[in-house]
């Protein structure tokens, strides 16, 4: 006997679903906006598309934000939101487009690296994290910024695989973490949403000749990693100069040097497949720490969002200043703020941004 | 308190230049002052990144030295001083292929050869608490005593430490422990680069011009 397929009321319903979740879809195709207003020191306003033309249009693009200063000198890459949950880079990155001058070289700015990412908080590791925090500018203005997630979300990429495999070493990692951004590098221009976003930072690299690339991150308060900068090997001497310098000025970090075994991470692969000494700096964040319920990401007076955003932007000028020192002027950076970074310390960062 | 710390380094450092050691008791005093010989061979028992930091310190000295993260006893050749730096790192073995056991193994043989080679060596321990813990603290008792000199960013016994918490490596005591133990000579700092003054005395560098 043939048995013949006849629409039944459940399919409908599972087709209506599919419609449904279609046109969802559908509506999320656009990057996410933020509330960031370029300051004077911006020259140029890019798209990471620029870089991928198949990301145009998608929730993987994102804004470029290129200072150029008035003396030639390198170039350097500042990625805030690998993790848009780890704020301290993004509002850092933030206050860099608002606020710096470059006075040498030109430093290109991407505040929120995995826009996917910054969309929403699905919170990971905190289910009773924001999803969006607030900051009061000088002038009195509530300004409100997202608060993301660590992974792309998942509406914008295939499911995720039972077992995801870094590509280029064929290391095995779970499966959520083929939308981490920090285990996709050095990416794939034909690959899935978050590769694709790895592979536009890597062409970006190549096509501006980025001589510096700190990509800034967060950890919980506990985590070994809370106030570390972590550099390829090739970048060890600048590195350890910057630390030591740090630590003089009261700043104290920890030293790591990427993993040889560990791949996917921006560090290890950018210092790999590029030409740019590659850094990551790791400020902690009482968001990310489990046991605390309803943390205050803003004012935990452990670690205020201000402090972790002076600690994020004195080790990078740390490291601009002995790139300088190890590598000479010819591609040196230099960017100022028009007020002491030292100030932020127990500050409202809001009155700092414009 | 960082003053009065450094102060207390320096006076530990008059002291040796002196003829005196840290932890000799008395009747027991070293009369020849502690004095290393450049170059030195600077590398890291343990793969932790200080081995890094410890060149720099050595270069801002003006101490003439070789940085090889995992020396080979071949690196000993024509070296006046062995600087190890303490500190284990899971990430560092593992990029160097090894685990602690076999760290040590290596550590044993390069000691072996220095001492045969009529080498100083001299012990640093300059990243703090967070390089302290069992594997750590492995490398740590397992050198240091071997070692002509003890380096250690931490406290000096009774005096209140007031830098970074985490900065401080001595909070146990372990160190100042060991130097006693051992008899070994022991500069405390509480600030990395407040190694490069004790090197600048160990090194007997004079100031240029």
């Amino acid at each position: 006997m043939i048995r013949r397929f006849r629409p039944a009321p459940a399919w409908i319903g599972v087709g209506l679903l599919i419609v449904f979740a279609a046109c969802v879809a559908a509506s999320a195709v656009e990057p996410t906006s933020h509330d960031v207003r370029p300051g004077y020191g911006v020259d140029d306003v890019r798209w990471l598309s620029d870089y991928l033309p198949a990301l145009a249009g998608t929730p993987g693009d994102t804004p470029i934000y290129v200072l150029r200063g008035d003396d030639s000198g390198g170039t350097l890459l500042l990625l805030g939101g690998t993790h848009a949950n780890e704020i301290a880079g993004v509002m850092a990155a933030t206050l860099v487009v608002e606020r710096a001058v470059v006075t040498r070289g030109t430093v290109f700015v991407i505040p929120h690296a995995n826009n996917s990412a910054a969309r929403r908080n699905n919170g990971a590791y905190n289910a009773t994290t924001p999803q969006w925090f607030e900051l009061t500018t000088g002038g009195g203005e509530v300004r409100a910024f997202h608060y993301g997630d660590r992974r792309t979300q998942p509406e914008d990429q295939e499911p995720d695989p039972e077992v995801f495999v870094h590509g280029p070493s064929g290391l095995e990692f779970s499966g959520s973490e083929a939308r981490n951004l920090n285990r996709n590098h050095p990416g794939d221009a034909d690959g899935t949403l978050t590769q694709q976003i790895s592979y536009a930072l890597f062409a970006l690299v190549e096509q501006e000749g980025v001589d510096v690339l700190v990509d800034m991150h967060e950890s919980s308060l506990t985590s070994r990693l809370a106030n570390t900068l972590v550099s390829h090997p090739r970048a060890i001497d600048i590195a350890s100069f910057a630390i030591l310098d740090l630590e003089m000025e009261g700043l104290a970090l920890k030293q790591e040097v990427s993993s040889e075994e560990f791949h996917g991470l921006s560090h290890r692969e950018f210092g790999d497949h590029t030409d740019a000494f590659a850094f990551l700096i790791e400020s902690p964040n009482p968001g990310q720490e489990a046991s605390i319920e309803n943390p205050d990401v803003v004012n935990d007076p452990r670690a205020p969002l201000s402090n972790r955003v002076n600690l994020q932007l004195r080790t990078i000028q740390a490291i601009l200043a002995n790139h300088a020192l190890l590598e000479g002027t010819a591609t040196s950076i230099e960017f100022a703020f028009p007020f002491e970074l030292s100030d932020l310390l127990g500050a409202n960062l809001g009155a700092f941004l414009r | 308190m960082k003053k009065r710390n450094t102060i207390l380094t320096i006076g530990l450092l008059l002291l040796i230049a002196f003829g005196l050691t840290a932890v000799a008791e008395e009747g027991d005093v070293q009369t020849e002052p502690v004095v290393f010989a450049a170059p030195a061979l600077i590398t890291s028992i343990g793969q932790s990144a200080g081995a890094a930091q410890a060149r720099v310190v050595a270069i801002k000295a003006g101490v003439e030295a070789m940085y090889v993260q995992r020396a080979t006893l071949e690196d000993l050749e024509g070296k006046g001083t062995l600087i190890v730096v303490l500190g284990a790192s899971s990430k560092g073995l593992g990029a160097a292929g090894v685990d602690i056991d076999g760290e040590v193994a290596w550590a044993t043989e390069l000691f072996d050869k220095a001492r045969e080679l009529g080498i100083g060596i001299i012990a640093m321990h300059i990243e703090g608490g967070s390089r302290r813990g069992p594997s750590s603290d492995l490398v740590i008792t397992t050198f240091a005593p071997l070692a002509d000199f003890l380096i250690v960013k931490g406290a000096m016994p009774d005096v209140e430490w007031t830098a970074d918490e985490a900065a401080n490596g001595n909070e146990d005591g372990l160190f100042t422990t060991l130097a006693a133990e051992n008899e070994i000579p022991i500069a405390y700092i509480d600030t990395t680069l407040a190694a490069v003054d004790v090197l600048i005395e160990l090194f007997d560098i004079q100031p240029e011009g």
